[in-house]
């Protein structure tokens, strides 16, 4: 009987074994190297894929990182460090008239099934924007019709452009093979849950299938050919394979960037500055503020809680800031202090310096007393008090585990504290203070919805949309602060409606919306977020860098290959 | 005996439809709301879109209609087979999830209960009658079964995977390896297997030395063993019979013990990063995946409902009292 016991334990057991054995081996079969993907010929990468990888749907917004860039190109590109559009699959493209837009196709470009890349696959990829369920519906419901004649495809509207949501479209927009998508995507449901096993693009590299491995990595091989290096419009990429690998922890993966399983990693990592100082790990500048700037991270207040409707308390909050701080020491200097505008250094030209200097906060704890005195709180035990004499105690929120928000969010309450201002931190986790965020029940939470664009109307329109839904699901991608200001408002909708041509309106209009934004203060700026960056040269070398030539983005994150990221993958050299 | 399995079958159906609501309920009482993290990840510029694109999802996940039809859909798909679609994953299946991840946690948590119970059984024993290995194995047993199963883990991990650099710190599998029935793939899952699998083990072997050292020296003092020994009956064979009535109690403790080694599997795969279920469940509450928490809880439910129905009839074929009684009363 004993005998019987044991075996069976151990048969059990190896059985289990073998179970992991045949389950993660049977599904890699193929033609992957024997021996495994060869280091020297491989790029490591990770900090993009949180959790397993959802397949190949460039819609849904959890595609295999590296997916749009790597396999499914844009026309255009954007360059977000020199501020200018790259032309790609599109030769050209360009506003014909005030209702026309006018794009030429490049000649030679073949999907990776061989057939040409024409004028009419890109009609076809504009034109699945007649399903409501595609992001630039609202945009496509403008389009009067779309002739095309050879490589040249007119756009015609039907109404005044969006001008400015429509560029935006044309480098954001990934072109997928009609001949593999027109069977599959046949309804708005169906344009959802589009996910080919191996999606069909012109770019770089291809899915390698037999690496595919939703709880690991996505493994891209490189095409034998290219269409930009062979019209030398890029080097060819040295990397035969790049393995995106799924995030794990921040500890995890800065372990892995110091062991060199990682070549570059895309997470924030505290503590990186120091090694760098250490020569152990490279990021974009030598020194602080270390990273690009990605997003600006500021202070939303409420606007619809007492007394955050009150302006002036708005401004005394901010004068009794410290960014500098912020950036600092809970960034550890890995970014850049926001300016009062909040507008990311990206768009730096808009920027209207006399009217920072006039409206612009600053850091004064005095100031803020001042104000608040002024305007009728007041000190009570240390702390202002409402007009009506009602305690004020606000809360503040940021995602439960981000770890330098939290050191941010500590030192606000501190800063607070110091002007008579009681703030108390209150604990959520990432889904309820987005679900609180979006419905309007906070007070204060640090955030940094909006990303860097080629266009700060994407910053204005995130602050300044309306109308305010305080019913359902909330503001599901703007205005959480829930600031009305019909002028403002009607302000971001003409520029996006204004052709870029008429520069000085947009000049313009910009500086009204910054001076709007920093004499009401719906929301604080604080530090620019940065784009998180760090690498070795333990396998490759030649990685962007503020002090070279390469000056691009070091970035796998979804919609980064096509603002410079490629450039980077690109410009490679094995070590 | 057939009535015996009959009580048994209607215990573990009754058990099976509350763990399964339960299990339907707590995800829909978490705070937020899934959809808007979905569409937090698409770029949306425009009310409109964002509604129909809301709408379509919260229709495709059956999250607009009232609570009680989602519950009684959940049913009738579990009974076609349909676990749903993750939401985090859209439009991965759940199964499909499930099927990728279950073999990592299966073969990490079956060696290390059963290596753990009979290596820790057979220590155990030899402990009560051996005082250099009693003045070992006690202490350190009663140290690692003290140990919560994450920290051992997060020590292991640091130490040797951080700190020595001997073992791996994350992944199923070398990154860089191609998967195929070659050695240095197995050589490769082995290599990242072994930590967590020392995690769960060690923690496990603790708690069965101690019980089995002690109810060896409780049977040893029993008086059945000492009228044997009265009437001169070999030490071995006083011990054989002592170590058989021993592993009575510790079948039962192997029962109940299922649930707390798997919630330490599933922390532990979260220390290592390791791609089995306790780490996509991890993934799916934080994201609030309702679908994957229901499938793999699904999953937990029925791989503990059958393991504990296995013990069950183990129980039945150890222990001939057992047999005998339910032989004798029609069985109970």
């Amino acid at each position: 009987m004993k005998r019987i016991w044991t075996r069976t334990a151990a048969g059990l057991a190896l059985a289990a074994l073998a179970m992991i054995v045949f389950s993660s081996a049977a599904s890699g079969s193929g033609r992957a190297p024997a021996a495994g993907y060869p280091r020297d010929a491989t790029l490591i990468t990770s900090g993009t894929q949180w959790g397993n990888i959802a397949g190949t749907n460039p819609y849904v917004g959890n595609y295999a990182a590296g997916m749009v860039g790597l396999v499914n190109e844009t026309l255009l590109r954007y360059d977000p460090i020199k501020d200018v559009y790259i032309n790609w699959l599109a030769k050209s493209a360009k506003w014909t008239g005030p209702k026309q837009y006018t794009l030429v196709v490049r000649s030679g470009i073949k999907w990776a099934d061989g057939k040409a890349f024409t004028g009419n696959d890109v009609k076809y990829n504009v034109g699945l924007g007649h399903f409501n369920t595609a992001f630039w519906n609202n945009l496509w419901q403008n389009v009067r019709t779309i002739p095309v004649k050879g490589n040249t495809v007119v756009f015609n509207f039907k109404g005044t452009p969006n001008y400015v949501q429509w560029q935006n479209l044309m480098w954001n927009l990934p072109m997928i093979s009609p001949t593999q998508a027109r069977p599959l995507i046949t309804s708005s449901a169906k344009l959802t849950t589009y996910s080919p096993a191996n999606p069909v693009g012109t770019g770089p590299y291809k899915i390698d299938t037999t690496g595919w491995d939703p709880t690991t990595r996505v493994v891209f091989v490189r095409k034998s050919t290219w269409w930009a290096a062979a019209q030398h419009l890029s080097p060819s990429p040295k990397p035969k394979y790049i393995i995106d690998l799924v995030n794990t922890s921040n500890t995890n993966s800065l372990n892995a960037v110091l062991a060199g399983v990682e070549d570059l990693n895309n997470n924030f990592l505290p503590g990186v500055n120091t090694l760098v100082k250490q020569g152990k790990v490279q990021t974009y500048y030598k020194s602080s503020p270390y990273m690009l700037s990605a997003n600006t991270a500021w202070l939303e207040p409420n606007t619809r809680v007492k007394p955050l409707n009150d302006l002036y308390f708005r401004k005394a909050l901010a004068e009794a800031l410290n960014p500098k701080q912020y950036a600092s020491v809970a960034e550890s200097g890995l970014v850049r202090t926001a300016n009062s505008t909040g507008l990311l250094p990206t768009w730096n030209k808009y920027v209207n310096r006399t009217a920072v200097t006039k409206y612009g906060f600053k850091y004064s704890t005095s100031a803020a007393k001042a104000l608040l005195k002024a305007h009728g709180y007041k000190l009570v035990g240390g702390y202002f008090t409402n007009k009506d004499g009602s305690a004020i105690n606000l809360d503040i929120s940021v995602p439960q585990g981000w770890s330098d928000w939290e050191a941010a969010r500590d030192m606000i309450i501190a800063n607070a504290k110091a002007a008579g201002i009681r703030i108390t931190a209150k604990v959520k986790d990432y889904n309820t203070w987005q679900s609180d965020r979006n419905t309007g029940k906070f007070d204060l939470v640090i955030d940094n919805a909006y990303q860097i664009s080629d266009n700060p109307w994407t910053y204005w329109n995130g602050i300044f949309h309306m109308p305010v839904i305080t019913k359902g699901t909330g503001q599901t991608f703007a205005n959480f602060e829930r600031y009305n200001n019909t002028t403002a408002w009607k302000l971001v909708q003409r520029l996006d409606k204004t052709p870029p041509s008429q520069k000085t309106t947009i000049m313009s209009i910009n500086k009204q919306l910054q001076t709007i934004l920093m004499q009401r203060l719906p929301m604080i700026p604080l530090w620019y977020n940065g784009v998180w960056a760090q690498f070795t040269s333990q396998h490759w070398k030649n990685w962007p860098s503020s002090t070279t030539s390469r000056k691009y983005m070091p970035a796998m994150w979804r919609g980064y290959l096509q603002m410079t990221g490629i450039d980077m993958i690109t410009h490679l050299a094995p070590r | 005996m057939l009535r015996y399995f009959l009580r048994k079958l209607f215990v573990y159906g009754l058990t099976f439809v509350l763990a399964v609501t339960i299990d339907w309920s707590i995800p829909h009482l978490m705070p937020g709301n899934p959809v808007l993290t979905l569409m937090g990840r698409i770029q949306i510029q425009d009310p409109k879109v964002a509604q129909q694109l809301y709408a379509h999802y919260m229709r495709a996940f059956n999250l607009d209609l009232p609570l009680w039809k989602q519950y009684w859909y959940f049913w009738v798909s579990l009974f076609h087979g349909d676990l749903g679609t993750s939401i985090l994953q859209f439009p991965s299946s759940v199964t499909s999830i499930i099927v990728h991840a279950a073999p990592y946690t299966l073969g990490l948590l079956i060696p290390a209960i059963l290596l753990s119970w009979y290596a820790g059984n057979k220590v155990g024993a030899l402990a009560a009658r051996r005082k250099v290995l009693d003045n070992t194995v006690l202490p350190l047993g009663y140290a690692l079964t003290a140990t919560p199963y994450m920290w051992l883990a997060i020590i292991l991990s640091w130490t040797l995977a951080v700190i020595w650099r001997v073992f791996p710190v994350g992944y199923g599998y070398d990154p860089t390896a191609t998967r195929g029935f070659t050695w240095a793939f197995i050589g490769s899952l082995a290599y990242h297997w072994f930590l967590p699998f020392m995690s769960l083990f060690l923690v496990s072997f603790g708690g069965w030395a101690i019980g089995m050292r002690n109810m060896i020296i409780y049977e040893l003092e029993s008086d059945y063993a000492h009228y044997l020994g009265a009437l001169g009956a070999p030490q071995r064979l006083i011990r054989k019979y002592a170590f058989r009535n021993a592993m009575l109690p510790q079948i039962t403790g192997l029962a109940l013990s299922l649930g707390t080694i798997l919630g330490g599997a599933l922390v532990t795969e979260i220390v290592f990063s390791y791609p089995g279920l306790g780490y996509q469940i991890y993934r799916a509450i934080t994201n609030e995946d309702y679908f994957v928490i229901q499938g793999i809880f699904l999953f937990i439910i029925i791989g503990v409902l059958v393991a504990n129905f296995l013990i069950d009839i183990a129980y039945l074929i150890v222990d001939p009292r057992t047999r005998t009684g339910m032989m004798a009363g029609g069985g109970s």
